[in-house]
């Protein structure tokens, strides 16, 4: 601890944990000198352009490539046919199932690819595209997923009929893919049919896309004479692609070499292995010469990557003074064409089990069915960790709706069913272990500082002049930091993250990730841990990651893991170096190493005043004298495989005032009080707030990608599908309590996801609450102008007096 | 997306010259703006073209047309078509019903009903326009029947249709479409138009 004047200064040279560093990876991105895929540019590229169905179920009849192979500078025009030798025309998804790298016979759902004509520039593959041929038999097209288990529905996956089960359980109908269960059924029954109150709830939370300013693609670069193969993607998780390739393609993972440069935002959109990078991969090694694939932002939107879609049914049994007694939840959730939802492989429907919330359930019980439809594949986690935002939603809604038949108060009902601080750690009802917590201090911190009783006064004298004013609160938990190699893995490997950090002789230090980052600022946060840990200045550490040849193995960033598995990692490794450089000090100080004391950036002899050694005169010795038998260099690695995931929290609350005649809807004011546990860089937290808030905002308000009865999907591009920008986002107001995880070297839990999973609730649950004196109950988002005003009209509310 | 449409429009001629060209199935077709009929299969089967153009871009769409009936006592006739544009980024099926009702004082009145599913880019992308996509080609496609059967009569009127008949552009040209579309919609907007 720094006592004095003079030890504060040395301290905040360090530019440790807990300062509001600016962020390293600023300066080249506001000059525009980022590096991302598409400035890649290799001698020789050649450019894919990819042919997508227009249906959305379809026989193939014919596919004729000729006109397309005969355009000057057209090389190559590769369909299922051309990757069926290889055995590549179909690719195992993360979940269990496989999917059509292109389609194979017949398209499942619109836009879904069908072939990949590779030419000398992007125009004439452009051009290559309208040339070739394909003839459709379209079929009935399946597109609402209540009607996927009908008897008469049409079979959208011929290759599992007669399959009982589709990687992920037994199935009971062919658009079924798993049903799962989590919880105690009968009790939970017995629960509800002895309950004083009960309230139940369909919602939706609608099939919505992340749509990161950066689309996908890829360069990949098949060199022949080595035969070694380099892809630069937009990856979230380039190791595990790595593994993946070698599995698919055969080749040894020491010859594969996977690298994202800088990423422009992923949110979940860029974790899976997508079609167009595994037919660039293939043409590159077919022709010979670098490959270069991007997607436009149409083919964004409609084929890579959706999030959510869960039609939900939520249940709470309670007394009559609102303490929740059982909580039951029926999900049917839309999967698309395959089954590429991206998870922990053993979780079919991610970790929505969190659905308990920041109460204290006794009983509850889950189930989740998974069907198929003709839609494009996906369901990944959008800014948040897998399914954490659709349980947060079910939760925060119903909880409202009980308060709302009860009469009682929205954050009085909350404060009653809180999980108390003395109860952590805490076991939920579906079997998490809560770290840590101070759900009724956050709460009751939020309320003062927006006069909650006051907002609440002024809501009643609106309602009396018959003006919407809502109030909406939200107080979430998540679970993040997958996870426990016990519980969860991709593809067999345990979701440990890694570290190596290298310090150098002069002081200097490279610490090399599994982790990377698509803008959280990964080289500022990890040099500050390492400052703080090993007393060198933050400003000498260098950060690298997103080179599978250079990184340790890791899992990636998603599910607001960097800092809860990286950031774990990257304290024990540098705390193993601290340790080997204190065996060193204590050579050169000639003293045992129990009689150091480590104090900021030095080791110094206890109660011998002046007798130290600093790190940076450690890192030279190291190099040059170390104890006998003691081996050369500063380094190590650690693989840090958590003990249990962790659970932030935040309470937030949002006013909101809504034009009768119009539908429009002001946010007047949204307080946002998080809890990450131990805060590295308050500068970094708050941004990823403003951020994660933002998407919850476009989500509640406006984002959607709806299909016609024929599965055209509408609205897939930026004319339609919303992208807050600075006009339309809210002031955001933040603060913060610091409830460390008991189980992280750090103490620090994961933020950037919170804002956007405690965000959408908050959102909708101001819209309801200002209808809720008008006998609504629920109406469900985007809370559009249009969808705000049918509900004005349908109360006869938007007539003028 | 499908869009239905009815509309009826008024010709300045008898109901037998008019039913003459409705029977004239290449005719027909022609009158559709961009279309044309490149190959005759059978009695009732034909190959198509639409040849439509954005600016400097244009894209060929191919299609089938089938003449499901043909009814001279009610004047009637029935076809069906479906055709995509030749990468298949969008498609589209069309049933058409078209029907010349007698009114009288040696005019008539042609009544087209027409269903128009499409798929692919079409439908993502212009869904919100189709309505008024389709009204407009219906407009010039009524337009351009009228035309076609004034030429059958006598005099200068008919030598001026035939004219412009012959000046038919051979592809929809969408600018001038998505023009017509706007006019349509300002007009609405201030009590022109039949909605409101």
């Amino acid at each position: 601890m720094a006592s004095t004047a003079e030890d504060l200064d040395r301290e905040q040279k360090l530019e440790g944990i807990g300062c509001a560093r600016k962020r390293k990876e600023d300066p080249r991105f506001i000059q525009g000198k980022g590096y991302y895929v598409d400035d890649v540019q290799l001698p020789g590229t050649l450019f894919g352009a990819v042919v997508r169905s227009p249906y959305a179920h379809a026989r193939i009849k014919s596919i004729n490539k000729d006109k397309a192979m005969a355009l000057p500078g057209v090389k190559a025009v590769l369909t299922a046919e051309d990757l069926k030798p290889l055995k590549l025309h179909w690719m195992p998804t993360l979940a269990g199932d496989v999917q059509a790298v292109l389609a194979d016979e017949k398209v499942c759902f619109q836009y879904q690819e069908i072939a990949m004509v590779i030419a000398d520039d992007r125009y004439i593959a452009a051009d290559g595209v309208d040339l070739v041929e394909v003839e459709y038999e379209p079929l009935p097209a399946l597109v609402d997923p209540h009607k996927a288990m009908d008897a008469d529905a049409p079979v959208i996956r011929e290759d599992l009929v007669g399959k009982d089960e589709a990687g992920q359980g037994k199935r009971v109908h062919n658009n079924h893919i798993f049903r799962w269960e989590v919880g105690d059924k009968a009790g939970t029954d017995k629960v509800f049919d002895g309950a004083e109150v009960t309230v139940k709830q369909a919602m939706v939370n609608p099939r919505v896309h992340p749509c990161p300013l950066e689309t996908c693609g890829c360069v990949a670069s098949f060199d022949k004479a080595r035969g070694d193969l380099t892809v630069y993607m937009t990856s979230q998780a380039p190791h595990v692609i790595r593994t993946v390739v070698s599995l698919l393609s055969g080749l040894p993972e020491s010859k594969i070499r996977i690298i994202s440069p800088d990423i422009g935002g992923g949110f979940g959109n860029k974790v899976g292995v997508y079609p167009g990078y595994v037919v660039a991969i293939v043409a590159s090694i077919v022709l010979g010469r670098p490959v270069k694939w991007i997607e436009s932002r149409i083919d964004n939107l409609s084929t890579t990557a959706f999030a959510r879609d869960y039609h939900m049914v939520g249940e709470l049994a309670a007394d009559k003074n609102g303490r929740i007694k059982g909580l039951r939840v029926n999900v049917l959730a839309d999967h698309g064409a395959f089954n590429a939802h991206a998870q922990p492989t053993k979780w079919p429907a991610g970790l929505f089990s969190i659905c308990t919330g920041s109460y204290d359930i006794p009983t509850a019980h889950v189930q989740v069915d998974g069907v198929y439809t003709n839609k494009a594949p996906g369901g990944v986690a959008y800014r948040c960790s897998f399914r954490v935002t659709e349980a947060v939603h079910l939760i925060e809604r119903m909880i409202d709706i009980l308060a709302l038949k009860l009469g009682i108060d929205k954050a009085e009902i909350r404060l009653r069913n809180f999980i108390q601080p003395e109860q952590f750690p805490y076991n939920s009802a579906l079997g998490w272990q809560y770290d840590s917590g101070n759900y009724p201090a956050a709460l009751k911190k939020v309320m003062e500082a927006v006069d909650y009783a006051g907002l609440r006064k002024e809501q009643e004298e609106k309602r009396k002049r018959g003006e919407l004013m809502g109030i909406g609160i939200c107080t979430f938990t998540e679970i993040v930091g997958a996870g426990p190699s016990k519980a969860c893995d991709v593809l067999g490997v345990g979701m440990f993250d890694s570290c190596e950090i290298r310090v150098h002789p002069t002081g200097s230090a490279i610490a090399r990730m599994g982790t990377i980052s698509q803008g959280q600022g990964h080289q500022t946060t990890y040099a500050q841990i390492i400052a703080t840990e090993l007393g060198l200045p933050s400003e000498v550490i260098q950060v690298e990651e997103g080179d599978t040849s250079t990184a340790p193995y890791g899992l990636g960033t998603y599910g607001s893991r960097s800092t809860p598995v990286g950031g774990a990692a990257t304290a024990v490794a540098a705390r193993k170096i601290r340790d080997k450089a204190r065996n060193i000090a204590a050579h050169l100080l000639e003293v045992s190493p129990d009689d150091l004391d480590w104090d900021i950036d030095r080791f110094k002899v206890k109660g011998v005043p002046g007798q130290e050694k600093t790190m940076k005169e450690i890192a030279w010795a190291a190099y040059n004298n170390v104890p006998p038998g003691m081996e050369m260099g500063l380094e190590a690695v650690e693989y840090y495989d958590p003990p249990n995931f962790t659970y932030p929290f935040g309470a937030y609350v949002c006013v909101l005032d809504i034009d009768r005649y119009t539908g429009e809807t002001k946010v007047r004011r949204f307080y946002a009080l998080d809890d990450c546990g131990t805060r590295i860089n308050p500068m970094i937290i708050e941004g990823q707030i403003h951020g994660g808030l933002t998407e919850a905002f476009a989500v509640a308000m406006g984002q959607l990608l709806s299909f016609d009865e024929d599965g055209n999907i509408q609205g897939n591009s930026l004319m339609d599908y919303f992208l807050p920008t600075a006009v339309e986002t809210p002031h955001w107001e933040t603060d913060y309590t610091v409830t460390p995880s008991p189980h992280h070297p750090l103490g620090a839990k994961g933020v950037a996801e919170s804002p956007h999973v405690g965000g959408i609730p908050c959102f909708t649950n101001g819209v309801n609450d200002a209808f809720s004196h008008l006998g609504v109950t629920h109406i469900d988002m985007p809370h559009t102008a249009f969808s705000v005003w049918k509900t004005l009209h349908e109360l006869g509310l938007d007539k003028r007096p | 997306m499908q869009v239905k449409l009815e509309k009826t429009f008024p010709i300045d001629a008898p109901a037998a010259a008019a039913w003459r060209v409705l029977q004239d199935i290449k005719a027909v077709a022609e009158c559709m703006p961009g279309a044309q009929i490149t190959e005759q299969m059978d009695d009732s089967h034909y190959k198509g073209q639409v040849k439509l153009r954005v600016g400097p871009a244009s894209a060929t769409f191919n299609g089938e047309l089938e003449v499901k009936s043909l009814d001279a006592a009610e004047k009637k006739m029935e076809m069906f078509g479906k055709g995509s544009d030749t990468s298949g980024a969008s498609a589209a099926t069309m049933n058409l019903t078209a029907r010349v009702r007698d009114s009288g004082d040696g005019k008539c009145e042609l009544v087209g009903v027409s269903d128009v599913t499409v798929s692919g880019k079409m439908a993502s992308f212009g869904g919100r326009m189709m309505n008024q996509v389709s009204d407009q080609i219906l407009k010039q496609f009524g337009d351009n029947f009228t035309k076609r059967v004034l030429a059958l009569g006598e005099g200068a009127a008919a030598q001026q249709a035939a004219a412009d008949v012959a000046k038919q552009p051979k592809e929809i040209n969408a600018l001038a479409l998505m023009w017509g579309v706007l006019v349509g919609f300002f007009k609405s907007l201030f009590g022109g138009g039949k909605s409101k």
